[in-house]
């Protein structure tokens, strides 16, 4: 058995690439994604608006609308559950429609940034629940389903006088707690989350944030959490994966990231939001703006708005590489080889003077 | 509840100004119509009868404007609609004959002509760019045809040349009217032809508008979020008709009023004894007291029609009836 497929891996994305459009016209979206996420783990997803967040997680869940196409690559999930002794796979990209089915909401349930275009405007929010439980629960009787639905409720902190109340009835905060209660529904291994705080004011969003890392130790579910802003993805995940322009630019230990990104482009998300904690520091973000899908720049994406580019980074790609003697991968040429001279200063010490109050000492910078 | 208790009190008002204003349009014609057409019957019609066609028109052209239009009101809520000129008998018999002939018929196809309509365009729309795209021209082809033009093909070639459909009236003359088998059936046969001829000739409006709504719907998150719950294909599809539906249930009102207007004309092409040929008639021999009847008749059942259509959209959409926000 492939070694990497072990019993705790919940999903394995391998060269995943999705295309909008067909034939010609085509454009790929996300190119190559290989990442995986652990049973019980939270991996998030950061990068600027239009870097293929969003594409990437339609595509392995299999919601992409027209013209979006899976172009190619594996979507191995988990269906095992924590107990097996062993993994039991399922390629999502071949699975017929009904195995889909079986996976939905049962194994894998979405929240959207918005959960007032999410939820069903003409069905209260008990039927919201219900239709669920018919669905993937028939045996249930009526007042079992009530009883599951207050439950859930009462997790995210909603009163179970909800019930009746309609999605346009419920403040932004209370709707988005009704579509995370919804999401836990089946108790589902893996919970993928789309900037599902970005809607709402950054009270409600500590708050949100707060409830979903206390379930997630409650209820062991892994969960894929999608944000531009990186400094709110360190306090909820273990693993940060960075994306530009449909690629994995870099992966590592949240903390490892936030203290010490290797690639140009998480330096520079990290100084477009001022830091949770701490002084506030000047924000200088990233000049310029994603490319356009069509015309992609040839060599390294990012090299147009680098500012470390370098004249091998027009010509060829760099592959995201692990790096050497850390668990962690960029894909910069800054980072290749030996030249380690080369590597800017700022891309190589612990970010101390950046967030003083975050992450421990870590030597790694030194070398 | 309040909400429909406001809409209803919007409604009495709106049929209260109508009722007003059918009492107001004969005095406002130029050279006093109703007294000419006093003078015009005088020794056709017994004493009588011109005393209640004074009484419709508010008790006598001698008295007040304003006692003149109490009486009318009185008159009405008696269910006095006067009487008519032309065809000597109350208003209020005679429309009691016509008008379910015209609700019947011009009811059934609008409802039929809404449901073909809408199921057709949630079906269309949900498989858009599938080879059941063809039957949008072929919709949008008979609604173009003027209806006047495709109601008397239809006749010629199915009714007279086929002889696949009774033609010309609302059931056999050889029967009696009332409520037995035979007379039924016959009034359905009859009203085949033409309630198909309104149904062709507009459905492609409700296919249209329930297409193109379904597509924007189906864009919408929460039906992406009803396939993401694995509910089946059907529940899927029934969460977004069941929201695209809403504007062309909004829009039945406004189409009610149309097809009540249309009504004229297929009553006369299909010789069918509604109001519409009632209405024709009465306009051409300046039959007021009838013209009146009809107007009020047309004016209450558009506005009845307009309330249900709105209890039935505050039943299915959450979001008009905003009163209970929390
Ligand atoms: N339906 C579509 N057709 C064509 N291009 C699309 C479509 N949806 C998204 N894109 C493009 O795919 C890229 C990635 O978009 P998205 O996944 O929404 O990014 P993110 O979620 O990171 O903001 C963007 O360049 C966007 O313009
Ligand atoms: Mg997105």
């Amino acid at each position: 058995m492939d070694e990497t497929r072990t019993k705790n891996r919940i999903l394995d994305l391998r060269n995943f690439s999705v295309d909008y459009g067909w034939g010609d016209g085509a454009v790929r979206a996300v190119d190559n994604v290989t990442m995986h996420v652990d049973r019980s783990t939270v991996v998030g997803i950061a990068g600027e608006s239009g870097s293929g967040k969003s594409t990437l997680i339609y595509g392995f869940t299999r919601l992409l609308r027209a013209p979006g196409v899976i172009a190619g690559g594996e979507a191995l999930f988990n269906l095992s559950d924590a107990s097996a002794s062993e993994g039991n796979f399922i390629n999502l990209v071949t699975a017929t429609e009904s195995e889909m089915r079986r996976v939905r909401w049962s194994n894998i349930s979405i929240v959207l940034q918005s959960a007032l275009s999410a939820l069903n405007p003409v069905l209260r929010v008990r039927a919201q629940f219900d239709q669920v439980l018919k669905t993937h629960r028939p045996h249930m009787s009526k007042s079992q389903r009530r009883d599951r639905t207050i439950e859930l409720l009462a997790l995210v902190g909603l009163n179970e006088d909800r019930l009746r109340r309609y999605p346009h009835e419920l403040s932004g905060g209370q709707r988005q707690r009704v579509m995370i209660a919804l999401a836990l529904t089946l108790n589902p291994s893996l919970v993928v989350m789309d900037e599902p705080t970005t809607a709402l004011d950054v009270v409600t969003q500590r708050e949100i944030i707060g409830k979903l890392a206390e379930l997630r130790s409650q209820f062991g579910f892994a969960m894929i959490f999608i944000t531009h802003d990186l400094s709110l993805l360190v306090e909820l995940a273990d693993e940060i994966v960075v994306m530009y322009a449909g690629t994995v630019v870099e992966r590592a230990p949240a903390q490892t990231l936030y203290d010490s990104p290797r690639h140009p482009y998480t330096l520079g998300l990290l100084s477009s939001f001022p830091p949770m904690h701490g002084a506030r520091t000047e924000l200088t973000g990233i000049p310029g703006s994603p490319p356009d899908l069509s015309d992609m720049p040839g060599g390294c994406r990012f090299h147009p708005r680098c500012p470390y580019a370098m004249e091998r980074c027009a010509r060829e790609t760099p592959p995201l590489a692990q790096v050497t003697n850390e668990s962690r991968s960029v894909a910069c040429w800054l980072h290749a080889g030996d030249e380690d001279a080369a590597v800017p200063v700022e891309l190589r010490r612990v970010g101390v003077e950046r967030h003083p109050p975050l992450g421990a000492e870590n030597a790694e910078g030194e070398t | 509840m309040r909400i429909i208790g406001r809409r209803l009190l919007l409604y009495v008002l709106t049929a209260w100004v109508a009722i007003s204003v059918n009492f107001l349009l004969p005095h406002l014609m130029p050279g006093n119509p109703i007294q000419t057409l006093i003078g015009k019957l005088q020794g056709q019609v017994t004493p009588q009868e011109i005393e209640a066609i004074r009484l419709s028109f508010g008790g006598g052209i001698d008295k007040g404007l304003l006692s003149q239009y109490f009486t009318y009101i009185d008159q009405l809520f008696h269910g006095n609609l006067g009487v008519s000129i032309t065809l000597s008998s109350p208003v209020s018999t005679i429309l009691k004959a016509s008008v379910p002939w015209t609700i019947g018929l011009i009811g059934v196809s609008t409802l039929l002509s809404f449901l073909i309509g809408t199921v057709s365009g949630a079906l269309l729309g949900w498989t858009r760019g599938s080879r059941l795209d063809a039957l949008i021209p072929t919709a949008t082809f008979f609604q173009a045809i003027p209806y006047f033009f495709l109601a008397t093909v239809m006749l010629l070639i199915f009714g007279s040349n086929l002889h696949w459909f009774p033609v010309l009236g609302a059931y056999s003359q050889n029967l009696h009217p009332g409520w037995t088998w035979p007379f039924v059936a016959s009034a359905f046969r009859y009203a085949e032809l033409p309630v198909v001829s309104i149904v062709l000739s507009s459905v492609a409006g409700w296919m249209l508008g329930m297409r193109n709504m379904m597509i924007t719907v189906a864009a919408e998150d929460f039906v992406l979020m009803s396939v993401a719950m694995g509910l089946s294909k059907r529940k899927v599809i029934m969460t977004a008709a069941r929201n695209a539906v809403l504007p062309s249930i909004a829009n039945l009102s406004l189409a009610i009023g149309l097809v009540v207007s249309g009504a004229l004309l297929v009553e006369l092409v299909f010789n069918y004894p509604g109001v519409g040929d009632l209405l024709l008639n009465a306009v051409q021999n300046e039959d007021y007291p009838l013209i009146q009847g009809i107007f009020l008749v047309i004016t209450l059942a558009v506005l009845a029609a307009n309330l249900l259509a709105d209890v039935v959209y505050l039943a299915l959409d959450p979001r008009t009836r905003t009163e209970t926000v929390a």
